[in-house]
């Protein structure tokens, strides 16, 4: 019935799940444009990242767009590979990077989130 | 018999995609918006995800403290790297706006004015640009105020 057990999945879902996901993306990135820049130093300063970092909700929100863009732009790539009628030995090869380099940049980022200190209010004020 | 010979020779006649010459074929399409649209972006995007990746790795000094992060952020407060950080959101605008228009073909009947809505995104994204640009260097670093 099927020549590739692969053209059993339609891809539908996926092409669902990425529009969904780039509207949450052009939301986030207008969040993260206006808080980058509201300020000159909002952006580009120790401090301002530590007193954002205080909220738990925003650390979630940070997380939460750091997924959606992994998960957006690596199913987009891999889109792109699929439009070119692969060997499955070449298939295989760039899925298994693409999955290796997500999953490893995601940890990433998860772990300098997470390195990041709660301060009480007093010494952040301090400064 | 000939018939089926004939059907043999037929699908063999027909055209499946080369790898080798992918360049050539895609240039070898006839392009109006829509195929400009799609080819940017495809190279936003590209260039977005590899971004990604870069800005994990630039923030990765945030585990290190207060003077790993400020001195790494200082690199990127420069002339050159603001400008750099003025195109990456040429390329963020072009993907966003594309991709809203994409969104309203699919779901909201755009098909039926996708041209004007390519213009108008490419209208939106210059004002956002040039927004962008004297927020960036007047009011951040102070090229143009000084």
């Amino acid at each position: 019935m099927y020549k590739y057990r692969s053209s059993k999945n339609s891809g539908s879902k996926s092409w669902v799940i990425q529009r969904i996901t780039g509207i949450a993306l052009v939301v986030f990135m207008i969040g993260h444009y206006i808080l980058m820049h509201y300020h000159p130093d909002s952006g580009h300063t120790y401090e301002a990242v530590l007193s954002r970092m205080q909220y738990s909700w925003y650390r979630i929100i940070d997380l939460s767009f750091l997924v959606l863009g992994m998960y957006h732009g690596l199913n987009g790539v891999w889109n792109i590979f699929r439009d070119y009628n692969l060997k499955p030995w070449q298939n295989i090869t760039i899925l298994s990077l693409i999955l290796i380099l997500g999953i490893a940049f995601t940890a990433w980022g998860f772990t300098i989130i997470f390195s990041i200190p709660y301060v009480d209010s007093l010494s952040l004020s301090g400064n | 018999m000939q018939t089926i010979d004939n059907q043999v020779e037929n699908k063999k006649k027909i055209k499946t995609f080369d790898q080798k010459e992918w360049i050539k074929e895609n240039l070898s399409y006839k392009k109006d918006s829509g195929s400009w649209a799609w080819i940017l972006h495809r190279i936003t995007g590209i260039a977005l995800i590899a971004y990604l990746f870069l800005h994990i790795y630039s923030l990765s000094p945030l585990t290190e403290g207060k003077a790993a992060f400020n001195s790494k952020m200082e690199q990127f407060t420069t002339p050159f790297f603001m400008v750099l950080e003025w195109f990456l959101f040429a390329f963020v605008l072009f993907h966003a706006l594309n991709g809203i228009r994409i969104v309203i073909v699919d779901w909201a009947d755009g098909a039926k004015y996708h041209k004007p809505l390519y213009r108008l995104s490419w209208i939106v994204g210059i004002i956002l640009f040039l927004g962008m640009g004297f927020l960036m260097f007047s009011y951040e670093i102070g090229v143009l105020t000084k």
